[in-house]
């Protein structure tokens, strides 16, 4: 009569005996797989993810408070450092669910058109999370597979080509069976346009130039339906979000629990942290990153032709121009604690008081179609086709403010041109080191900056990110990346 | 005739029986000890008896006042030795069991029990929590056996509790500790840790007793941190940055200005007063005893605002009636904290850790400001004013503790006894947290009134069936066990929490905005058989055996029992016919030798299934609404099984003249196979968190011993005791083999300090070593590789690290064996001493040779941190004045102060853990009051401590992982106290 004693369930959550049974499980695991790239430790749209990818570019300064980000922003990292070793697991915690989702989908009832958009849902958030590994550390391993027993938790790197074939498949996938759009209730979801776009994005980062510029010049046409927002501001508050400029978007808000920093738990606030570290101290801030003066200075070498400054220098930054008002004061009441002349306006809640509970609603705009115009006008440039770069690249630029290119760019000019409009079109989103580093100018560019650490960079050894000592120590079959 | 009967105190005995040997006539000594008797003959002799005294004959000679004192009988307190379901006699034990006695604790004015164990017994180690009021103990029994958890087994009165720490130390009658296979078998499955066995007092017949015990005390803070002031602090500040090529801090610009600023420390401590109150009644007559207490104690914490307070009730009894017996006990125990907070987000830990790194030029208060207080400003580091931390979050928990044991025995035949013991332990835990508005500087902005309040209920039940059999025949002596027992647990939690509350009020309901609630529940039950045998052949030759079998809810349907055998032999060679030539002189030894099989199985609970973790959710839709996730997000192994851990135990007691000098050693092999444990896998296969598997063979062996010595000479008597215990740890096996786990995070962002892998010890150092310091740029450059700089970013006055992989670079790779966190060995050393009234006990504690990693000083000696700084650092390398001290560089780019041996130091200490001076009052002086007896005492705890260790307390207390056990993790620690006392101790 005592046995059943002994047979104890747990009583708080579901086993993976027990799940994975409804299109729900399968819709609440997606969820969770979404969920990673906010997260505030390790999501690549996170407060860290964001500090990480902008980090070591020329434009931006990470101040000495947090010494793991201080310390890549100014190319004196190491193997442990805790930041790049909590962006390196969390893309793993991502392909992991999704590969547990195309494992358990099959058995689960539901119509064969929702499974396989899930499938391809799940492969894109796959493929993303392999992007963001290829680019940020080069070899990595590629698991295809949940692990099924012990020995199955430890596997060797694969050469980064063959990660780039697998981004290559999951986007591909992704695109064909992905919807164009989604039921309001859904919103934010990933789309065809964003598995296309980011299939795109991949083949430039990998210099197919020509597959690149057919999947952008695909997405540029019907059934797509991206444009530009009038307003380049639209795209960097939270009252335009998911607008028809957003390819992809990550969706933060203050919904949920009471404390960002709960991780997992139905206590976490679902915003993120990121104003508030960039806000100054003066509005409840931690000053945690700058403009560098070389962007500010960038900003101001083309004037529109009313002689004002790039309508994106207005949204991007703040300075002490008059009237300039930033967090309803004005902006001279502002202290530079180390001495640059201007502050981030984009993606700040500059038009409240301060940035008090910590948590932003602004949705990180992940991909662009103002990306999606420069990277086609870009792999064009490159197959020697520049004039056909002139259209996109006028169009950011009449945006901005800026008058048309004059006719008669050669290769080289244009792709200096695209340089500096990307340069200045997506300042504080992430782009600019990695963009740097295709176009080989890392060492020329960060050495004529103003950046705190530019003496210290190594070109060979800072391109990429070493793999996390935690990785190597638990891992036999892990190597270190070269040069580190 | 007429007189009367004291103790060797001088204290009145009442209740002694005074009979006139040979015939019926008798009397009892009254409450004052006196009697007198009718009727005795000149030439009568007077019987004077009474329990747990020796009995004295008295020849009247014709006198009519006869005073008599009663010796103690040592002999009988001594004999019987608490043994899991039961007790033996001592002389019979065959195992390693520790035995400490109320006395020995009582004239301590001791607050916890775990405390009263330090340095007493042999192979325990008891490691402080720091100075933190009401925090417990990491006690450990012979080593480190698990990865996991190292806790003993501890039980109340035969109940399981969770720890000891709610008990009153005067409650106690004794602590036994089992520390072999042997002794702990009886427990299986949970016993692997060792057994601490705590029986409290119970009453005694015909003495009715009230003892009355208070004292009250101060402490102070036994060590301050040697910090600079805001001068020297400015001039570090500005060296490091003109060093890096950076705009100086505005703050520090102009050091001259600057005097000597705010020593945050002195602000955040206090002399904090302590005072305890107990009073127990006890007394009964043959057929029933029965004991109550009843307490409180009251503890201010040495850090502000913190402190601790305990109420506790006891009741105890015990009924005998023609077959029958039953008893109880009742223990009833309310714990309150009132804690610091920990970390406001950034670095700089706890109040304790900011009061370090606190720059001293900041102010405290600041009255416009919300909340009241001042803080940093201006590009520095996110220190909190540990003020400001101690005074706007309100942290309080509470733990209601109720133990309950009840057991009714039958006698069924003579020497047959059926027992039912029914056993319950009830903790509601209450947290409560409430995080005013404030605005803290710049640094630190809270714009809203917080509150979170957590409830849990943990259940305890037991149901405990035995048979005892117990027969002499002849030469012979049996003691047998045979029983079915059966434990559940069960933990139900609740939490809510919401923000935006109008100022004053402090309930959820008040609040406006983002409400959250949560709860879980655990359960785990375990089933068991067990039995034991101990045998004696004429007092000569032991055998103690057992066995049980456990299921537990624990392991999955194939790995759910466990069974758990031990054998122990003994040899009294002091009864054998061939010793009594020695017997003179040696009046006691024994040989004993056992082995047997433990059990650990103190993980969570389900660990073997792979759970679908909730509540990691996304936003969706238009309307941004929060979308529930949930998935696996973590391994899990399902055939987890037992931990097991063998030991093979050897030991001597030994007894001589007359016990005036007692030794005891053991030798022991304590070998744990597959240990259960958190195996870190990569984080390449997405996992949150580690999975619990069998993973490894851990093997302990150690050697201790314990001696001595009691003398006296008139009205002098002293004894001297010391213990010394010597452990060597190794991982013989770990994982898949290569399995390496690193461990031990010293500081916020540090890198892990300690390796555990197969061959050497759980928790070694690792640590990239330096070599000195670069004095000259010929320096830098020669340190080389084939033409290429080790240390590329290197100037002179960085430090010299030692390329141990020889790869040309220095990295985490270049990490060595740097040292061991277990002591050679460890020692305590006790001296008491009376005369006449007075009385001396001195208690000295200490380790030798382990090493501590010190984290506090990775980031003060840093100068790469805004923060302020050891005052070590003013002794910086300059190209002037070559030191072995790194010089001041605010970016490190040679990263000086990387995890490296330079922050390990040696950990051995000696301390004067406690000095105490009591006084007993003369019999006579008493009369007039009443009383019974007085002592008063004055004590002292951690007089002082010799050892080089640079941290606040060499004996850190570090709970949680054991792979973090000799890193001081200083930035959220608690420091030691010193603490005089002085008590009462009073006696009707």
């Amino acid at each position: 009569c005592t046995e059943g004693l002994l047979d104890l369930k747990n009583p708080n959550l579901l086993t993976t005996d027990t799940y994975w049974e409804t299109k729900d499980d399968v819709m609440s695991a997606f969820a969770a797989t979404y969920s990673l790239l906010r997260d505030v430790n390790g999501g690549y749209w996170g407060v860290r993810g964001v500090e990480l990818t902008n980090g070591r570019g020329d434009d931006f300064f990470i101040r000495n408070d947090v010494k793991d980000l201080y310390q890549f922003s100014t190319f004196t990292n190491a193997p442990d450092n805790g930041v790049v070793t909590n962006i390196f697991n969390n893309c793993y915690r991502g392909i992991f669910r999704c590969n547990q989702i195309l494992e358990n989908i099959a058995e689960i009832p539901m119509s064969e058109e929702e499974r396989a958009q899930l499938i391809a849902e799940a492969k894109f958030l796959r493929g993303l999370n392999y992007f963001h590994l290829v680019i940020n550390f080069g070899d990595v391993p590629v698991r295809l597979q949940t692990p099924q027993s012990q020995e199955e938790y430890y596997a060797a790197k694969s050469p980064a080509e063959e990660v780039w074939q697998q981004v290559f498949q999951d986007f591909s996938e992704a695109k064909a069976g992905l919807p164009l759009e989604y039921p309001a209730e859904w919103t934010g979801r990933a789309t065809r346009g964003a598995a296309l776009g980011y299939l795109g994005k991949a083949y430039l980062y990998h210099e197919d130039w020509d597959k690149a510029e057919a999947a952008f010049s695909e997405l540029m046409q019907a059934p797509y339906q991206y444009d530009l927002t009038a307003d380049y501001a639209d795209n960097f508050t939270a009252e335009r979000e998911n607008n028809e400029e957003s390819v992809f978007e990550i969706q933060v808000q203050d919904v949920g629990g009471t404390n960002p920093w709960d991780v997992g738990s139905s206590n976490e606030a679902l915003g993120v942290t990121t104003a508030q570290e960039f806000a100054p101290a003066e509005v409840a801030g931690w000053f945690e990153a700058y403009p560098t003066d070389k962007i500010f200075n960038a900003f101001q070498e083309e004037k529109t032709p009313g002689g004002d400054f790039d309508k994106r220098m207005y949204v991007t930054l703040v300075w002490d121009y008059p009237g300039a008002m930033y967090y309803n004061r004005p902006f001279s009441e502002f202290k530079s604690e180390f001495g640059f002349q201007s502050r981030f306006r984009k993606y700040q809640n500059w038009q409240n008081d301060n940035e008090g509970r910590f948590i932003s609603n602004i949705n990180e705009r992940a991909l662009r179609f103002a990306d999606i115009l420069l990277m086609y006008a870009e792999a064009v440039t490159m197959q020697g086709k520049p004039q056909e770069a002139y259209e996109p690249v006028n169009r950011i630029r009449q945006r901005a403010g800026l008058s048309v290119l004059p006719a008669g760019f050669g290769e080289a000019q244009m792709m200096a041109e695209i340089q500096q409009q990307r340069m200045l079109e997506f300042c504080r989103e992430g782009l600019r080191f990695y963009d740097l580093r295709r176009w080989g100018l890392l060492q020329e560019e960060i050495m004529s900056s103003d950046k705190v650490g530019r003496q210290f960079l190594n070109v060979q050894k800072h391109a990429w990110f070493p793999i996390p000592q935690a990785e190597l120590d638990n891992n036999p079959e892990m190597e270190q990346n070269p040069n580190w | 005739v007429s007189g009367t009967v004291a103790d060797s105190s001088g204290a009145p005995l009442p209740g002694v029986s005074v009979l006139v040997k040979g015939t019926q006539n008798g009397a009892s000594t009254n409450a004052d000890g006196s009697f007198s008797l009718q009727n005795v003959a000149g030439g009568a002799t007077l019987v004077f008896s009474f329990i747990g005294y020796q009995a004295q004959e008295v020849p009247v000679n014709g006198r009519e006042v006869i005073n008599v004192t009663l010796q103690q009988d040592l002999q009988a307190l001594d004999e019987v030795v608490v043994v899991g379901y039961g007790t033996v006699k001592k002389s019979d034990l065959t195992g390693a069991v520790a035995s400490v006695k109320a006395e020995e604790l009582a004239t301590e004015g001791l607050n916890t029990v775990a405390k009263a164990l330090q340095g007493k017994v042999a192979g325990v180690t008891i490691e402080s929590a720091g100075g933190d009021p009401g925090m417990g103990t990491r006690i450990m029994i012979r080593g480190v056996g698990s990865l996991n958890n190292n806790n003993p087994l501890y039980l109340v009165d035969g109940v399981p509790v969770p720890d000891i720490n709610n008990i009153s130390p005067n409650d106690i009658a004794s602590i036994e500790v089992l520390k072999d296979a042997s002794a702990a078998a009886i427990y299986g499955s949970r016993a692997a840790n060792g057994v601490v066995l705590i029986t409290t007092k119970s009453g005694e017949a015909g003495k009715t007793q009230v003892i009355f015990n208070a004292n009250a005390g101060v402490q102070r803070l036994a060590k301050k941190i040697d910090v600079l002031n805001a001068q020297e602090w400015a001039s570090v500040s500005n060296a490091a940055h003109d060093a890096a090529g950076l705009p100086r801090l505005e703050i520090a610009e102009d050091p001259a200005l600057l005097e000597s600023g705010l020593d945050w420390q002195d602000e955040v401590y206090r002399t904090a007063p302590v005072q305890n109150y107990e009073l127990s009644i006890t007394g009964g007559n043959k057929g029933s005893q029965y004991s109550v207490s009843g307490g409180y104690f009251n503890q201010r914490g040495l850090v502000k605002v913190t402190g601790y307070e305990r109420l506790n009730l006891r009741v105890k009894s015990e009924t005998t009636k023609g077959r029958f017996r039953f008893g109880e006990t009742l223990l009833l125990s309310q714990e309150s904290w009132t804690k610091m907070p920990g970390g406001w987000g950034g670095q700089g830990g706890n109040p304790v850790g900011s009061a370090v790194k606190m720059i001293p030029v900041f102010d405290i208060y600041d009255t416009t400001a919300v909340g009241g207080f001042a803080g940093a400003y201006g590009p520095v580091l996110n220190v909190a004013n540990p003020l400001a931390q101690l005074h706007l979050e309100d942290i309080r928990n509470r733990s209601t503790d109720i133990v309950l044991n009840f057991f009714g025995e039958v006698e069924l035949l003579p020497g047959l006894s059926y027992k039912l013991n029914l056993g319950y332990n009830n903790t509601h835990g209450y947290d409560y947290d409430y995080e005013r508005r404030y605005q803290v500087g710049t640094l630190f902005t809270h714009q809203t009134n917080d509150l979170s309040e957590d409830r849990s209920h943990r259940r305890l039940l037991m149901l405990e069936n035995t048979l005892n059999f117990t027969r002499e025949f002849g030469k012979h002596s049996l003691q047998a066990l045979a029983g079915y027992t059966m434990q559940q647990n069960r933990l139900r939690t609740l939490w809510g929490s919401a923000i935006d509350l109008p100022d004053g009020i402090k309930v959820l309901d008040a609040a406006a905005s983002n409400p959250a609630t949560g709860g879980n529940l655990y359960e785990s039950a375990l089933l068991s058989m067990l039995g034991r045998v101990v045998y004696s052949y004429d007092s000569r030759y032991l055998l103690t055996a057992s066995f049980r079998r456990d299921g537990s809810s624990r392991f999955g349907d194939e790995n759910r029992y466990g069974n758990f055998p031990s054998i122990a032999l003994g040899w009294n060679i002091s009864n054998e016919t061939f010793f009594d030539s020695f017997s003179q002189a040696i009046n006691r030894l024994k040989l004993r030798g056992s082995y047997g099989v433990l059990g650990n199985q103190e993980i969570g609970d389900y660990l073997y299934s792979a759970a679908i973790a909730s509540n990691i959710n996304y936003v969706t839709g238009a309307d941004q609404h929060k979308w529930f996730g949930a998935i696996q997000t973590a391994f899990a192994d399902p055939d987890i099984k037992w931990e097991n851990s063998s030991t093979f135990n050897i030991g001597v007691d030994l007894g001589a003249w007359q016990d005036k000098l007692t030794f005891t050693a053991d030798y022991f092999i304590k070998r744990s196979t597959d240990v259960l444990l958190n195996v870190p896998i990569p984080g390449s296969t997405g996992a949150v968190g580690n999975p619990v598997v069998n993973a490894g063979i851990i093997e302990n062996r150690g050697l201790e011993a314990s001696l001595g010595y009691s003398g006296g000479k008139g009205d002098f008597n002293y004894d001297v005791y010391g213990t010394i215990s010597a452990i060597n740890n190794e991982v013989e096996r770990l994982g898949t083999g290569t399995q390496q786990i690193f461990g031990g995070q010293p500081t916020h962002h540090g890198s892990s300090t300690t390796l555990t892998q197969a061959g050497g010890e759980v928790g070694a150092f690792y640590l990239v070593k330096t070599d000195g310091i670069f004095n000259s740029e010929e320096e830098v450059q020669a340190h080389s590789k084939n033409g290429t700089l080790i240390q590329p970013n290197a100037s002179p006055g960085d430090i010299r690290f030692v390329d141990a992989n020889g790869d040309g670079s220095i990295s985490d790779e270049d990490r060595v064996h740097a040292g061991s966190a277990f002591p050679d060995f460890t020692y305590g050393l006790g001296f008491n001493a009376q005369w006449r009234n007075f009385d001396l006990g001195l208690f000295f504690q200490g380790t030798q040779g382990n090493m501590i990693y010190n984290g506090f000083r990775q980031d003060i000696d840093g100068m790469n941190l805004e923060i302020n700084y050891s005052k070590a650092t003013l002794n910086a390398w300059t190209p002037e004045n070559h030191t072995d001290f790194p010089r001041a560089v605010i970016n490190d780019p040679n990263y000086n102060t990387r995890t490296s041996d330079r922050f390990l130091e040696d950990g051995s200490y000696l301390r004067l853990k406690s000095l105490q001076l009591g006084y007993l009052f003369p019999a006579q002086a008493l009369e007039r009051i009443g009383a019974g007896s007085l002592r008063v005492y004055l004590s002292f705890d951690n007089l002082f401590t010799i050892t080089g260790y640079d941290g606040y307390n060499p004996d850190l207390g570090r709970t949680g992982s054991i792979l973090n056990r000799g890193v001081d993790y200083g930035h959220v620690a608690y420091p030691l106290a010193r603490t005089a006392n002085l008590g009462v101790q009073l006696q009707f």
